[in-house]
């Protein structure tokens, strides 16, 4: 079963550039002067390894947010990291500081860490659902933020922020997906390092603390390097929601293993969800592609809700 | 081996008292006496700087030094993951002990519990997970947090005799139970309202004088044998 899963999953990613609004012809594909090259080497190709890395930095993320915020529905989305990394980006768009936009999303995820974190520290509140709240005032706090920059911003650039805060993966050429995988392999590479670490906060603080582990090191080494990743995910994708909750969870409940054992299969499947997510963005037959935030918060929405629900049970 | 100088917050007030080298100690006190808060400063969770273990101040050890010295038992085995496994969780106590984990959970008869989920472990056998956990840590002074409470008879002469064993090096054992007080003969500290109102040998608490002194009328003792007065 579990076989099963990895082959249809890889087999996804292999056909996934094959499909999209105009169809390719295979036989010109390696025709180095035909638009069906183009097509597929420039804009397919680099738009399926952007989504791959990208949900897998999403996923990963969002399981590390579960285990260090001790909440099955905390992650960098519903905790307002990514709504912090959005305005950052924003503010860089309008007043055109573009070059250094990965680093203005960084800016506000990390903000957004650290107020968190004051509070969380000042609520004692890591495994209630008080920090979930604080997420939301976050949330609301940006977007009143968001609207000022909307206000100071002209025409095109106000367009602009519409598109990327629906979350969109259009790229072209394999230059532009450089960042993103090195941010995700970056992430990816840091969990599994802290590996141990991460299991052992998995038991509890206090009990991580007497094992001899310097918890306040290690859970700012790790909310530093998802909120790097987060922004520069953000600054390129815009926020894309729900992966990291969704994903996560599901694995919990098909392999019944503690969360330090999911990292590597959070990553994979999170990339491979949001390549299927994109695929079916991607070929509904609108006269444009449906921005993959929409796809993804379709989706996610509901979900979150049966978590609410499923845990008011238990 | 253990200083703790003068120690004072919201719920205890002036704490001091010496532990001289292998000396080991019984915490007794009323419920929210302030017993677990003086555990948790003891053991560093509550940072402060009046504690001297081995000669050296607490808050300024290494985190690993500082396991070395000191491990804390909670009453009740908190983890947050659920499908971490008895296992995982004892891989992730190994620390200093020389025994191996196969043979520790011999040691306390909980092979058949190994792959279950530590959630899914009734009071019970998680207190016996707790235990092989610290076993395997192997702390200069480890600090248990009522190891009997809601144990059966059977589980609580298990906890006893390991309590009693060179598998602990130094121990500070929190309870309520005045027979394993007794049994177990260590000295005492009695706590009142955050004040020690007693430290000295077991034998002392022990006199009728101080029992009605501490207990009043709740307490009736019958061939060495303390019980509640019903």
């Amino acid at each position: 079963m579990k076989y099963l899963f990895v082959i249809l999953s890889l087999s996804l990613l292999f056909i996934a550039p094959f499909f999209g609004q105009i169809d390719i012809s295979l036989s010109q594909i390696n025709t180095l002067t035909s638009i069906d090259h183009k097509l597929f080497w420039d804009l397919r190709i680099p738009r399926v390894v952007v989504a791959f890395f990208t949900g897998g930095l999403l996923g990963l993320s969002g399981l590390v947010f579960q285990s260090l915020f001790r909440n099955p529905m905390s992650t960098p989305f519903t905790l307002g990291v990514a709504s912090g990394a959005t305005l950052g980006t924003a503010f860089a768009i309008v007043f055109s500081f573009i070059p250094f936009i990965a680093l203005f999303g960084f800016f506000g995820a990390l903000m957004t860490i650290v107020v968190l974190f004051t509070i969380t520290a000042k609520l004692k509140a890591y495994e209630t659902s008080s920090l979930l709240l604080v997420g939301i005032a976050l949330s609301f706090f940006y977007s009143a933020a968001l609207m000022i920059l909307f206000y100071l911003s002209d025409q095109t650039q106000s367009y602009e922020i519409v598109r990327f805060t629906m979350g969109s993966l259009d790229v072209v050429g394999m230059r532009s997906v450089i960042p993103i995988v090195v941010a995700s392999i970056l992430l990816l590479l840091t969990t599994l390092k802290y590996k141990r670490e991460i299991k052992l906060l998995l038991t509890s603080y206090d009990n991580a603390f007497l094992k001899g582990m310097d918890v306040q090191r290690v859970n700012t080494i790790l909310l530093v390097s998802i909120s790097m990743a987060i922004g520069v995910a953000v600054s390129i994708t815009g926020p894309i929601g729900f992966v990291g909750l969704i994903i996560p969870h599901i694995l919990k409940t098909i392999y019944k293993r503690s969360a330090d054992q999911l990292l590597l299969l959070s990553f994979f499947y999170s990339g491979v969800f949001l390549v299927f997510c994109d695929l079916v963005a991607r070929n509904l037959g609108t006269s444009s592609d449906v921005p993959i935030g929409v796809v993804t918060s379709f989706l996610g929405g509901p979900f979150f809700i049966y978590l609410l629900v499923r845990r008011k049970k238990q | 081996m253990l200083q703790v100088n003068d120690f004072s917050n919201s719920i205890l007030s002036k704490i001091n008292f010496h532990l001289k080298d292998e000396e080991n100690l019984i915490i007794l006190g009323s419920n929210g006496a302030g017993k677990s808060t003086l555990a948790k400063v003891i053991c560093g969770i509550t940072k402060s700087d009046k504690i001297i273990i081995c000669n050296k101040q607490l808050d300024s050890l290494s985190s690993q030094k500082r396991a070395q010295l000191i491990n804390y038992v909670p009453p009740k085995l908190d983890i947050f993951d659920e499908y971490l496994s008895l296992m995982e969780y004892l891989l992730l106590s190994k620390l200093h002990a020389k025994l191996g984990i196969d043979e520790v959970i011999a040691l306390l008869g909980i092979e058949e519990l190994k792959d279950k989920a530590c959630k899914s472990l009734s009071s019970g056998e998680q207190q016996l997970a707790m235990l092989a956990s610290c076993i395997l840590h192997n702390a200069k002074i480890t600090i248990f947090d009522e190891p009997t409470a809601n144990l059966d008879p059977q589980k609580t002469l298990k906890v006893y005799k390991i309590l009693k064993s060179n598998h602990i090096q130094n121990r500070i054992i929190i309870t309520h139970d005045l027979n394993l007080a007794h049994k177990l003969g260590y000295k005492i500290l009695y706590i009142k309202d955050g004040k020690i109102e007693f430290f000295d040998e077991n034998e002392k608490f022990f006199e009728e004088s101080n029992l009605t002194r501490f207990f009043g009328s709740s307490i009736k003792s019958i061939d060495n044998y303390y019980m509640v007065n019903l």
